[in-house]
């Protein structure tokens, strides 16, 4: 008696944690690029031409490093920016407003220039009320602040055309000053170090600033004229600062050249159709599957039908503990796993039908039922989920997210076949002494 | 409620009409898949352009077809969406759907315009995209013929494993013939078909297992017909559920999830019928021809 107790607060429980895991829906569970809309780009890192032997993985890196420069410059929420493989970079951003626009700035080939900062308080004061004087530019730094917002910095005045660009710089390393302090230290080619030795020698005392992309990313004050083709930045930065400093001056002085070979644009209208037509098709499947196992099987039919429900309840809470997020094949998998959900229960109340056709007593025709169909059970669910599991992990795509579902719903369906429904049934007919069952 | 009451058909003495049926229906595939050559495959396998609209006022697809024209070296294939004639997916080579657009916003004028999708496919890129699914199409069909290995003896586990490629390429054979595109979705499609068609061969040779364990026969034939004709009203249920919520996805579903709701119909359908039709057949024929024993 008490051990059916203990099974109904179990199932309870399971129920509870799920309702926790999924609320509020809008929160938990993300939708994918395709029900949001959005871009999903995949760019082909080149080799660069003049090196012979190029690291592809590292050129990737820099490269990566660039397209996130120039995507938090655009401003996307939960933007994505992976490599995939040695010499590929996939970058997904959602709810993109202008895609096409996103996807030109994405794809350039970074631009590193060094240009003096002027000092002139005139000139500074007329850029800043919108007159930028001929020859100068009005350039900024970004950096995040504690919100993960993006803030521009006070302007600096800039001479164009820079004074040195990407192509004469050779290497840039993060090294330690005498003191300990992390610092930048520059290699110049030959041509790069006749011109640095030109603007340093002249312009003692002023700030070279180092742009990336039109952004600026540092600009230290040049203390004295270099010829040596080496120079260091030293300052007050941290030693993640100083490594993203270097990344950023190799990625300019080997700029790699990036070509979208996918593109995907999904605009949000689409994607909201999407999610109607899909959840609408899911509703009607599963309202027909609900009323069939109610006027097939009575009482027992309920009985999987609120199966069914918990089913899709585990389903929902997995995807958001584990932050899976719902596509539109995803969905297509959801009603998939409930139309194979009732699979298990028809199997166990087929068997009990023909357990009490032999003349059996209920509780010898369930136990009987539930036992011989079990086999058949796992064995009908393994080979499905093993296709699942496949096409989660080797899946391109949206493809992932009907992996997830079809494998997350066929498990948790086990589960309720055999736990749930048995408990259930178990405490009905042994508490309220059921001396003969309708199925 | 019952619909299926105890039945008493004797399948399997017209097993040799059901292999012709199945034959024919494969090798009209076989036939229609060559003479479509490259037109059978998907942008995501060939590489191409996709492009999809929504215009102010409804056409035909012919008078989209008719604006463009002149870029028809494009290979241009125009397609209605939804009964209001109003949405279009236009497919071509790879990288001209922006020239498509142009040509289109020229013509009608870009304010009646929207595109609702764009998707670019390199050929570098349809090469990965085509091997990630083969690969994970062969990878998954071998583990579960390893499972269908371990879990069966000899004569069911290799009539199982035809089983299951009879159900791929009936499934592959309506595709063909029906002018659908083999692309990612349908290889899913069919680990999705792969997987769940063993289900039922799985439960009959289940019972049939259990029923020759009871009865000691030897008279095969018999044990099977018994064993489908006791598990036949479970095989038809399930898949009636299945398929009825593949229906849904079909009928209300949306363009996107037609052809894979298309594909998965067929399979289940063609899943319980070779799981009666063709696997359990398979070992009477084979047992006739050269007899053995299965052992338990």
């Amino acid at each position: 008696m008490k051990n059916h107790y203990i099974r109904l607060f179990i199932i309870a429980a399971i129920i509870g944690l799920c309702i926790w895991a999924i609320y509020p829906v809008q929160q938990k569970i993300k939708e994918g690029l395709d029900l949001k809309g959005g871009v999903h780009i995949v760019l082909q890192v080149e080799k660069p031409l003049n090196i012979p032997h190029p690291n592809m993985s590292d050129v990737t890196n820099r490269a990566l490093e660039i397209i996130r420069n120039r995507v938090d410059a655009l401003g996307i929420s939960e933007p994505s920016i992976e490599k995939s493989g040695m010499d590929r970079i996939i970058v997904d951003l959602p709810g993109v407003k202008q895609p096409q626009q996103a996807i030109k700035i994405i794809g350039k080939t970074a631009l590193l220039e060094f240009c003096l900062v002027s000092d002139n308080q005139q000139k500074i004061a007329e850029a800043i009320s919108g007159k930028v004087p001929k020859g100068y530019q009005l350039l900024y730094s970004e950096k995040r602040n504690a919100n993960g917002v993006m803030e521009k910095s006070a302007p600096l005045l800039v001479k164009v055309p820079p004074e040195l660009t990407g192509a004469d710089l050779s290497d840039a390393q993060v090294g330690y000053s005498n003191s300990g302090f992390p610092v930048v230290s520059l290699t110049f080619n030959s041509k790069g170090t006749t011109k640095f030795s030109d603007v340093t020698s002249a312009n003692v005392g002023k700030r070279l600033a180092i742009i990336l992309d039109g952004i600026i990313q540092s600009a230290p004050v040049i203390r004295e004229a270099i010829s040596g083709g080496k120079a260091q930045i030293s300052g007050n930065f941290s030693l993640s600062e100083a490594k993203n400093l270097a990344l950023v001056l190799r990625a300019g002085a080997l700029p790699a050249k990036v070509k979208v070979i996918y593109k995907q644009i999904i605009g949000p209208s689409l994607g909201k159709q999407y999610i109607q037509d899909a959840i609408h098709a899911a509703l009607w499947g599963s309202i027909v599957v609900v009323l069939f196992m109610i006027i097939y099987y009575a009482g027992f039919g309920l009985l999987a039908d609120f199966a069914l429900v918990l089913n899709i309840l585990m389903l929902l809470a997995v995807m958001a503990v584990f932050k899976g997020t719902l596509t539109l094949p995803g969905i297509a998998g959801i009603a998939l796993t409930i139309g194979m959900s009732v699979d298990a229960n028809i199997l166990i109340f087929e068997r009990i039908r023909e357990e009490l056709k032999l003349g059996k007593s209920p509780r010898g025709a369930i136990d009987a039922g539930y036992h011989r169909a079990w086999s058949a059970i796992i064995d009908s669910h393994v080979t499905t989920i093993i296709a699942g599991i496949i096409l989660f992990y080797l899946g391109a795509g949206a493809i992932k997210g009907f992996g997830f579902t079809l494998t997350v719903g066929l498990a948790a369906n086990l589960l309720t076949a055999v736990f749930i429904t048995k408990s259930i049934v178990d405490y009905i007919v042994d508490a309220k002494g059921v001396e003969k069952i309708r199925i | 409620m019952e619909l299926i009451k105890k039945t008493n058909f004797d399948f399997l003495s017209y097993r040799k009409y059901f292999y012709i049926i199945s034959l024919t229906i494969i090798i009209a595939g076989i036939i229609s898949f060559a003479l479509r050559g490259k037109k059978n495959f998907g942008p995501d396998f060939i590489g191409g352009d996709l492009l999809q609209i929504q215009i102010t006022s409804p056409v035909s697809s012919a008078t989209i077809r008719n604006y463009l024209q002149p870029l028809d070296k494009f290979q241009i294939r125009v397609q209605t969406v939804g009964s209001l004639h109003n949405q279009f997916i236009i497919r071509s080579l790879p990288n001209t759907s922006s020239i498509i657009l142009t040509q289109l916003q020229d013509t009608i004028g870009a304010s009646n315009i929207k595109v609702l999708s764009n998707s670019v496919i390199s050929p570098t890129m349809s090469t990965t995209l085509r091997n990630k699914a083969l690969i994970a199409f062969f990878i998954g069909l071998i583990a579960i013929l390893i499972y269908i290995a371990i879990r069966f003896e000899f004569h069911f586990g290799i009539t199982a494993t035809i089983a299951t490629f009879h159900d791929l390429l009936i499934v592959m054979a309506f595709m063909a013939l029906a002018g659908k595109t083999f692309d990612s979705t349908l290889i899913a499609a069919l680990l999705t078909i792969a997987g769940y068609s063993t289900n039922d061969t799985i439960v009959i040779f289940d019972r049939i297992r259990e029923n020759i364990r009871k009865t000691r026969s030897t008279n095969y034939m018999e044990v099977f017909n018994k064993s489908i004709n006791e598990t036949l009203s479970r095989t038809t249920l399930t898949v009636c559920t299945v398929v009825f919520v593949d229906l849904a996805l079909f009928f209300f579903g949306g363009e996107a999830l037609h052809d894979f709701a298309y594909a998965l119909l067929i399979g289940f359908v063609v899943g319980a019928y070779s799981s009666i039709f063709i696997a359990s057949a398979l070992i009477i024929s084979w047992q006739k021809k050269n007899p053995f024993k299965i052992k338990l």
